[in-house]
């Protein structure tokens, strides 16, 4: 059975009219203003929408009001349309153009740590004087900070003679853990073709996932969806309590090659979010004979997250998660396809809204459902739709009535409810 | 360095600029392709040593054919980061002018100046960078 609409074109024509009445008009100019203007809002959406296009994320941004959901919608769906040109080479992290590197884990690492572009340091208060200053005071202020960065750049210019800025080397935390003997050397991976590796675009997400397709996952995973369940995690409802071993922030170089002539050369960068996790875990001890001697041991471990974009709260999320899921004995919220399953921003908005929509035959059927089993009790005399007789509330809402089509809806006042 | 890396992130108007004064040398170009798409970027875990997909990235490319004064066939290709095709076709265009030996000298200099231009930019980036260098003591 379907239930007819009229007038419904007209309507939702009209709705997107005062949608677009009230959220006001956008042009290119906008567009580019947020580009520039909310980098990191821009790159929360190329993340979670798995598609590196700065223009086209502040595009749908202004499109969709502002609705995070929407526009990540809109990149995928843009993304859809397509075609896979090339693979990149595969990048590593240790070959980024680095602008924040930071460990919580140690505070001597090779290359050592700087702080970067960041207002983590800085206080939370709200610059209300930007709101309230008059022209000439704007004025004065930007001669006064342009005056402040003249003096920074010198500052940080004599810095960079000091250090050798060119030369910046960044490796990474893990490989030097491993030089030291503190991880497990890296078992031999031999780098697949790109076209090989797993991928969640073109393949169904089976359990346990391979790693390359949990980490794709994660990659684009909805950050509120990560945070929350690492939260959870890190609260209690996990059973370790990593640090971080590494959060790096830069630009990796997407190199493709030459069709005509193989050479590989670079089509620009992209901003890039890697981040470690680290935790001491206990594993059985194994004695001379290579057998488990009944005693266990601990040892480090390492979760891992990286997303297109700066994104530091979902990688340092997600690598805790990483490191959750391969517990032997995980919270059942913190099991692989727990996490995967619900963390996808366009699965789990899109179910979510779908119930936006009309579910009247549904419904429909349910009531039919409530209503037979009620006059089946009524008839027996065991009680009502919401009782056994007993406990059957007076004036209850949705008290079953003799008439025939009685609505759920109570007749009563808001009081009586 | 590959030219094609240096033009992928120059200016796009001047690329653009000195590809259409390039263009006139060439008797005739056949645009074989010039179109977005996407490509997938691979990026390894540094806590397992997998390799995995990041995610894509869209981009511009173009390729072409062209016939210089002499008769000879040279093909051309040239891609960037987003969608600007005229980017990518004027990239291709110098491509081929280089493959082919036309104005080699002229655009072999743009190149090195937008390389200088590039580092320089780098240069100062990194410089900022420096200057948020922490040193953490133990009390």
């Amino acid at each position: 059975m379907y239930v007819a609409a009229r007038g419904g074109e007209s309507a939702i024509r009209n709705a997107e009219r005062l949608y677009r009445d009230l959220v006001g008009a956008f042009d290119a100019e906008t567009v580019h203003t947020i580009e520039r203007a909310m980098p990191y809002l821009v790159d929360r959406v190329m993340g979670e929408g798995s598609l590196y296009a700065p223009e086209l994320a502040a595009l749908a941004l202004a499109q969709s009001g502002g609705d995070l959901y929407e526009a990540v919608l809109m990149l995928r769906a843009f993304r859809s349309t397509q075609p896979r040109l090339a693979y990149a080479r595969p990048v590593d992290a240790s070959s980024m153009l680095v602008v924040r590197r930071i460990s919580a884990a140690f505070k001597d690492i090779p290359g050592g740590q700087v702080l970067g572009p960041t207002l983590d340091y800085s206080h939370r208060l709200l610059q209300l004087e930007v709101l309230d200053r008059d022209a000439k005071a704007q004025d004065e202020e930007e001669r006064s900070q342009a005056g402040e960065q003249e003096e920074d750049g010198e500052e940080a210019g004599m810095a960079g003679e000091r250090s050798g800025v060119s030369n910046c080397n960044y490796p990474l935390v893990a490989d030097w853990q491993r030089d030291a003997g503190l991880l497990p050397l890296l078992a031999v991976h031999p780098c697949p073709d790109a076209s090989e590796i797993p991928d969640v675009t073109r393949e169904p997400l089976l359990f346990p996932a391979p790693r390359a397709m949990r980490l794709q996952s994660l990659s684009r995973a909805d950050t509120g969806g990560v945070l929350a369940l690492g939260y959870a995690n890190m609260r209690g409802y996990g059973a370790v309590h990593p640090t971080v071993n590494e959060v790096r922030l830069g630009y990796a170089e997407i190199e493709i090659a030459h069709p005509i002539t193989n050479e590989l050369f670079s089509i620009g960068r992209i901003r890039v979010t890697h981040a470690e996790v680290v935790t001491a875990l206990k594993s059985a001890s194994v004695g001379n004979g290579a057998q488990p001697d009944g005693d266990t041991k601990l040892h480090l471990e390492l979760g891992f997250c990286a997303t297109v974009g700066w994104n530091e709260v979902k990688t340092i999320a997600g690598a805790m998660l990483d490191l959750a899921m391969d517990l032997p004995d995980p919270h059942p919220s913190h099991t692989e396809e727990y996490v995967l399953y619900h963390t996808d921003p366009v699965e789990s908005s899109g179910f979510c809204i779908h119930y936006k929509l009309p579910h009247y035959v549904t419904f429909g059927s349910e009531l039919d459902v409530v209503r037979s089993v009620g006059e089946a009790k009524r008839v027996a005399g065991l009680g009502d739709y919401y009782g056994d007789g007993d406990h059957l509330v007076s004036g209850m809402p949705g008290t079953y009535s003799e008439r025939p089509g009685a609505p759920l809806v109570p007749e009563g006042t808001a009081e009586q409810v | 360095m590959h030219p094609l890396s240096i033009l992928s992130r120059a200016s796009a108007h001047e690329v653009i600029s000195l590809a259409d004064d390039i263009l006139a040398q060439f008797e005739e170009i056949q645009v074989l392709q010039n179109r977005t798409g996407i490509v997938m970027l691979p990026y390894r875990d540094s806590a397992r040593g997998v390799t995995f997909h990041l995610g894509e990235v869209l981009m511009a490319e173009a390729h072409i054919r062209s016939r210089l004064p002499s008769g000879r066939e040279v093909e051309g290709y040239g891609a960037c980061l987003g969608r600007d095709l005229q980017h990518a076709l004027a990239m291709a265009v110098l491509d081929a002018a280089l493959r082919g030996g036309v104005e080699a000298e002229r655009i072999e200099a743009f190149v090195a100046s937008q390389a200088a231009a590039l580092a320089a930019h780098d240069s100062a980036l990194l410089t900022k960078v420096e200057a948020t260098r922490v040193t953490m003591e133990t009390f």
